[in-house]
C-alpha cells in the first residue's frame, strides 16, 4: 500500500516536471513570461477600458470594475489549466506521437494526466499575480496583500484547483476519444468562461443558463476569491449567501464534478481504446 | 508560357560538382564539422551512391545540393548551377524524397497530393494526373489513389512519395535512404522503379544516400564512402570490394560469452573487424592480410573463453571495404 | 553536352497554379472534415457573446453591441491570419513539407495566398455568422448607406491583413515555437490594440495611433462609422480607409523581403530541415 502511493507520488512529481519542462523548455525564457503575461493583461485591459467607456470610471462602479479584474486574473487558471492543457495533450498524440507510452507507462494515465495538468496550474499562477499587480499599480484597485483573507481564498482555490484538474483531465479524454479536435479544448474553455461568472455576474444569463452555470463550481470559487482580496468591498455574485454558504455550494459543485468527470472519463477511455484513438496521428 | 532551357556552361556535363565544401552547424555551446572539403563530381546520368554511418554528412550533402542548407564554405553545382547563387534556376529541375517522409496533408487522397506537388512546379494540370496514374499503376499503387494519406501503409506512403519524386521528370533526383524501414517487397519496388525511371532518360542522374550495402552495390554506377564530413572513397562498387581482394574474409560465429572485439583489433594482421549480434550469437566479420593470421584469431578467441559455433571464409563485399575505409560497420556506433 | 531539354515555366504560371493548388486541401479539409462548423461557428461567437454579456452587465447602451458583433466578425478573419496562415508554417515545418515548398519552384508568396484563399470560405460563413446571428439576437441596426462604402473598406481592410499575415508567416520561416507562442501572445494585446469591442478613440491619440498599424484598427473603426450611427469618430472614415490602403502595399513589399531574407537566414542555420522541436 506504502510502496504503491510512494510509487504514484514520484510519478506525479516526475510528470509535473514533464509539464514544466514542455511548457517552458523549447523557448527563452523572457518570451515565455511574455507569452504567460502578455495575454491576461491584454484581456484585463480590454476589460478596463470597456468599463471606463461606459461608466467613465465612476466611484460608485469602481467594484464592478474590480469584479472584472479579479475575474480575469483568476480565470488564468482555467486558461492554462484547460484550454493549454487540452491542447498540449493532443499534441503529444497529434504531433510529437508520445502520448502512447505515457498511457502505456505502468505509472497510469490518470496520474500522468493530473500531474501534466499541475504544472499548467503552476505556471498560470505568475499571470494571477500580475494582473493584480496591474490592477492594483494602473488601475488603481485597492488591493493589498494584507488585507487578504488567505484562509479563504487558499481553500477555495484547493477546492477549485481539484474541479479544473478533474475537468480538464476528463476534457482531455473526451478530445482523444474523437478525431481532430485539435482546438476544442480552446472552445470550451470559452464556453467555461460564459459560466463562470468571469466577467459578469451569472444573472446576466437567460434564466436556465444561469441555473445551469449555478450548478459548476467555479462562479463560487471566483465570488471566494473576491471576498477574500477585496475585503468586504468586491460586488457580489451571490449577495444573499454568506461565505460559509458559498464555500458549502462549491464543495457540493465539486463533488458533482468529479462524479461526473469519472464517469465521463471512464466512457471516454473506453471509446478511445476501441477506436484505435491513442496514438492516432494528426491530420491537420 | 513554358521555355525551353538548355544548360550552357562547361560543368553542364557534371550532374553535379563540389569544390571543398563545407558545412559547420553552430549552436550555443558548440561547433560541429558535418562536412569537410568534399570535393565530389558526378556525371550526367549516374545513379550515385553516398554511404555512410549514421551523422557522417550525407544528409547534410544533400540539403545542400537541394538548396535547403547554405554551405559554409566552397562551392557547389547541380547541373552547373550553383546552389548558392543561382537557386531559383536549380530547384525546377530537381527532385528530393526521403525515407520515413510526412510530408503532406492527412486529409487529401494520394492522387490528390501528388496534383498539389506536381502544381509547384508549374506542371499542365491534365498532364499532370496522366503521369501520376501511370507512376502509381507502375508501383502498384492504383488500387490506392483514391485512399486518403492516413490511411496508407508505410510502405505505400514512400511508394507515393517516391512518385512525388519522378512525376515532375527532375534533372537530378536525390534519394535520402528511400527504403529506410520498408519491408523486402516495397524495397525492391522502389529500386527497380527508380532503375526504370532512369532508364526512360539516359541523362536522369540520382543521388542515392543509403545505409544498405547491398542497395548501393545492386544500385549505383559509382559509390562515395562519407566518414566524419569526409569523403574517404571513391569508385564502383567493384573497384572498391577490389581494395579488399588481397585480404582474407572470414565469418566467425561466437557463442554470448566476454567482449573480444578490440582484443580481436589489436591482433597483427587483422585488418579490420566488426560485429554484429544476430539470433542471440555474434558474428564476427574480420579481415585478415593473410591465412596465417587465423590461427592467432582462434588463440585469442579461446583464450577470452569464447565458443566458436562457425567459420566460414567467404568472397569480399562492399561492406568488407566500408569496414576497411571507416574502420566499423555501418550499424555499428562510433566509440 | 546534355542531350535533354529541361522545361522551365513562367513564375506566373507558377504563381497562379501554386495558388489554385495551396488552397485545395482547405477546400478539401471544409468539405471532408464538418467538425469546422461547430469549431469556426462557435468559437468566434462563444467570444462575441462574452463581451456582449459584459457590457450587459454594464448596461450599456445597444450600439456597444454592434461594436461587438462588428469586432467579433472581424476577429475571425485576423484569427485566421494568424493562425491559418502565418503559423501554418510552423506546421508545414514539423513533418517536412515546408522542405518541399523550398526545393520546388514555387514562392512562399503563392503558397500563402492560396492557404489563405482556401479558407475564405469558412472564415466569410463564420464572420457572417456571427454578424447575422449576433444582428438578430441583439437587435443592432446598421445604416443602409453605408453597406457599400464599407464593404470597400471591409476589402481593403482584408488586403492589408492578409500582407501582415505573410510578414508574420516570414517570422516562422526561422523561428519554430517561438514563432508560435509570438503569435499567441500577440493574440490579445491586438484584440486590445485594434478596439475589436470598444471604439478605438477610447485608447486616445497616442495609443490608438500606435494601434493603427495593424489594419484592422482603421478598417473596424472605419466599418463602424459607416455602418453604427453615433460611433465616436477616431480619424474620419475616408481618411481611415486612404491610410488602409497605403498600408497593402507597405505589407506587401515588406513581406516580399522578409521572406527572401528569412529564407536565406534559414537556409544558413539550418532552420529549415529542423523537424518537430
Amino acid at each position: 500500500m506504502g510502496v504503491a502511493i510512494t510509487r504514484q507520488w514520484t510519478g506525479y512529481a516526475a510528470a509535473v516536471r514533464l509539464g514544466w519542462a514542455v511548457s517552458s523548455n523549447w523557448t527563452r525564457p523572457i518570451l515565455f513570461i511574455v507569452y504567460s503575461v502578455l495575454r491576461p493583461v491584454s484581456m484585463a485591459l480590454i476589460l478596463a477600458v470597456m468599463y471606463t467607456v461606459i461608466t467613465g470610471n465612476a466611484a460608485a462602479t469602481r467594484p464592478y470594475l474590480a469584479f472584472l479584474i479579479v475575474g480575469t486574473a483568476f480565470w488564468s487558471f482555467i486558461q492554462e489549466g484547460v484550454s493549454e492543457f487540452a491542447t498540449g495533450i493532443l499534441e503529444d498524440r497529434g504531433r510529437y506521437h508520445i502520448l502512447k507510452y505515457s498511457y502505456m507507462a505502468p505509472l497510469g494515465f490518470p496520474i500522468f494526466l493530473i500531474g501534466r495538468a499541475t504544472s499548467k496550474l503552476a505556471s498560470a499562477a505568475a499571470s494571477v499575480v500580475i494582473v493584480l499587480l496591474v490592477g492594483t499599480l494602473a488601475l488603481h484597485l485597492d488591493i493589498s496583500p494584507l488585507r487578504v483573507d488567505y484562509p479563504l481564498l487558499v481553500a477555495a482555490c484547493l477546492l477549485a484547483f481539484v474541479s479544473v484538474i478533474a475537468f480538464a483531465i476528463t476534457l482531455s479524454m473526451v478530445l482523444l476519444a474523437g478525431r481532430d479536435l485539435h482546438g476544442y479544448g480552446e472552445i470550451m474553455a470559452q464556453f467555461l468562461y460564459l459560466f463562470s461568472g468571469a466577467i459578469f455576474p451569472i444573472s446576466v444569463l437567460p434564466g436556465p443558463i444561469a441555473w445551469l452555470a449555478s450548478l459548476s463550481p467555479l462562479p463560487y470559487w471566483l465570488e471566494l476569491c473576491r471576498r477574500a482580496i477585496m475585503h468586504g468591498q468586491a460586488y457580489l455574485m451571490f449577495p444573499n449567501l454568506s461565505d460559509g454558504e458559498v464555500f458549502l455550494r462549491l464543495v457540493a459543485a465539486t463533488a458533482g464534478t468529479l462524479l461526473l468527470g469519472y464517469v465521463l472519463y471512464r466512457m471516454a477511455d473506453r471509446r478511445a481504446r476501441r477506436l484505435g484513438y491513442i496514438d492516432m496521428e494528426a491530420n491537420w | 508560357m513554358a521555355r525551353t532551357h538548355h544548360p550552357s556552361s562547361d560543368t553542364s556535363r557534371l550532374a553535379v560538382e563540389t569544390r571543398r565544401l563545407t558545412r559547420v552547424y553552430k549552436t550555443r555551446r558548440e561547433l560541429t564539422t558535418a562536412l569537410q572539403d568534399v570535393d565530389l563530381e558526378v556525371g550526367e546520368g549516374e545513379l550515385f551512391g553516398v554511404l555512410g554511418p549514421n551523422g557522417a554528412g550525407k544528409t547534410t550533402l544533400i540539403k545542400i545540393l537541394v538548396t535547403l542548407l547554405l554551405p559554409t564554405s566552397g562551392q557547389a553545382f547541380v547541373d552547373g548551377l550553383d546552389v548558392v547563387t543561382d537557386y531559383k534556376r536549380l530547384r525546377s529541375r530537381i527532385g528530393m524524397v526521403s525515407g520515413g517522409e510526412q510530408a503532406g496533408y492527412g486529409i487529401l487522397k494520394v492522387r490528390e497530393q501528388l496534383w498539389m506537388f506536381s502544381q509547384f512546379y508549374g506542371m499542365d494540370s491534365t498532364a499532370a494526373r496522366k503521369r501520376i496514374d501511370e507512376l502509381l499503376e507502375r508501383l502498384g499503387l492504383s488500387d490506392a489513389a483514391n485512399k486518403q494519406i492516413t490511411g496508407l501503409s508505410s510502405g505505400m506512403r514512400q511508394k507515393m512519395n517516391l512518385v512525388r519524386g519522378l512525376m515532375t521528370d527532375p534533372r537530378v533526383l536525390f534519394l535520402d535512404e528511400p527504403t529506410v524501414a520498408l519491408d523486402v517487397s516495397a524495397a525492391r519496388d522502389v529500386r527497380s522503379e527508380v532503375r526504370r525511371w532512369m532508364r526512360e532518360d539516359p541523362t536522369r542522374t540520382v543521388i542515392l544516400t543509403t545505409h544498405y550495402m547491398q542497395e548501393a552495390d545492386e544500385l549505383c554506377d559509382r559509390v562515395a564512402i562519407v566518414n566524419r564530413g569526409r569523403i574517404v572513397a571513391e569508385g564502383t562498387p567493384r573497384a572498391l570490394k577490389q581494395s579488399v581482394d588481397d585480404d582474407v574474409i572470414v565469418d566467425l560465429q561466437l557463442d554470448p560469452g566476454t567482449p573480444v572485439l578490440d582484443r580481436l583489433r589489436a591482433i597483427e594482421g587483422v585488418g579490420a573487424a566488426s560485429v554484429r549480434e544476430e539470433d542471440g550469437v555474434d558474428r564476427f566479420s574480420l579481415m585478415l592480410a593473410d591465412d596465417g593470421v587465423l590461427p592467432r584469431v582462434m588463440t585469442t578467441v579461446e583464450g577470452a573463453g569464447r565458443h566458436v559455433s562457425g567459420l566460414v571464409r567467404r568472397q569480399p563485399t562492399l561492406e568488407d571495404a566500408f569496414v576497411k575505409l571507416v574502420g566499423r560497420s555501418m550499424t555499428e556506433e562510433e566509440a | 553536352m546534355s542531350t535533354a531539354q529541361h522545361v522551365q515555366h513562367s513564375p506566373l504560371r507558377i504563381f497562379l497554379k501554386t495558388i489554385a493548388a495551396r488552397a485545395y486541401p482547405r477546400v478539401m479539409a471544409a468539405n471532408r472534415q464538418k467538425t469546422w462548423v461547430f469549431f469556426d461557428m462557435a468559437f468566434p461567437m462563444v467570444g462575441a457573446l462574452a463581451m456582449v454579456l459584459v457590457y450587459q452587465g454594464l448596461h450599456a447602451p445597444r450600439q456597444y453591441l454592434g461594436f461587438v458583433v462588428m469586432g467579433g466578425a472581424m476577429l475571425a478573419f485576423w484569427q485566421n491570419v494568424l493562425w491559418s496562415m502565418a503559423a501554418q508554417f510552423s506546421w508545414d515545418r514539423g513533418n517536412g513539407t515546408l522542405e518541399l515548398y523550398v526545393i520546388s519552384p514555387t514562392t512562399f508568396e503563392g503558397v500563402l495566398l492560396g492557404m489563405a484563399l482556401g479558407s475564405m470560405f469558412t472564415v466569410t460563413l463564420r464572420a457572417g455568422a456571427i454578424l447575422l446571428l449576433g444582428s438578430l439576437l441583439f437587435g443592432i441596426t446598421y445604416t443602409a448607406a453605408g453597406t457599400l462604402p464599407a464593404i470597400g473598406v471591409f476589402l481593403l481592410t482584408l488586403a492589408a491583413l492578409y500582407c501582415l499575415g505573410m510578414l508574420l508567416a516570414s517570422l516562422f520561416l526561422f523561428y519554430g515555437r517561438e514563432a508560435w507562442h509570438l503569435s499567441n501572445a500577440m493574440q490579445e494585446p491586438i484584440n486590445f490594440l485594434s478596439g475589436l469591442y470598444f471604439p478605438v478613440n477610447a485608447l486616445g491619440a497616442y495609443v490608438g495611433g500606435a494601434a493603427s498599424l495593424v489594419p484592422m484598427t482603421l478598417g473596424l473603426d472605419a466599418m463602424r462609422q459607416l455602418l453604427l450611427p453615433g460611433t465616436p469618430v477616431f480619424i474620419p472614415a475616408g481618411t481611415e480607409a486612404l491610410l488602409v490602403a497605403v498600408q497593402i502595399p507597405v505589407f506587401a513589399v515588406l513581406a516580399g523581403i522578409s521572406l527572401r531574407y528569412m529564407e536565406i537566414r534559414a537556409r544558413r542555420d539550418g532552420k529549415l530541415v529542423t523537424r518537430w522541436e
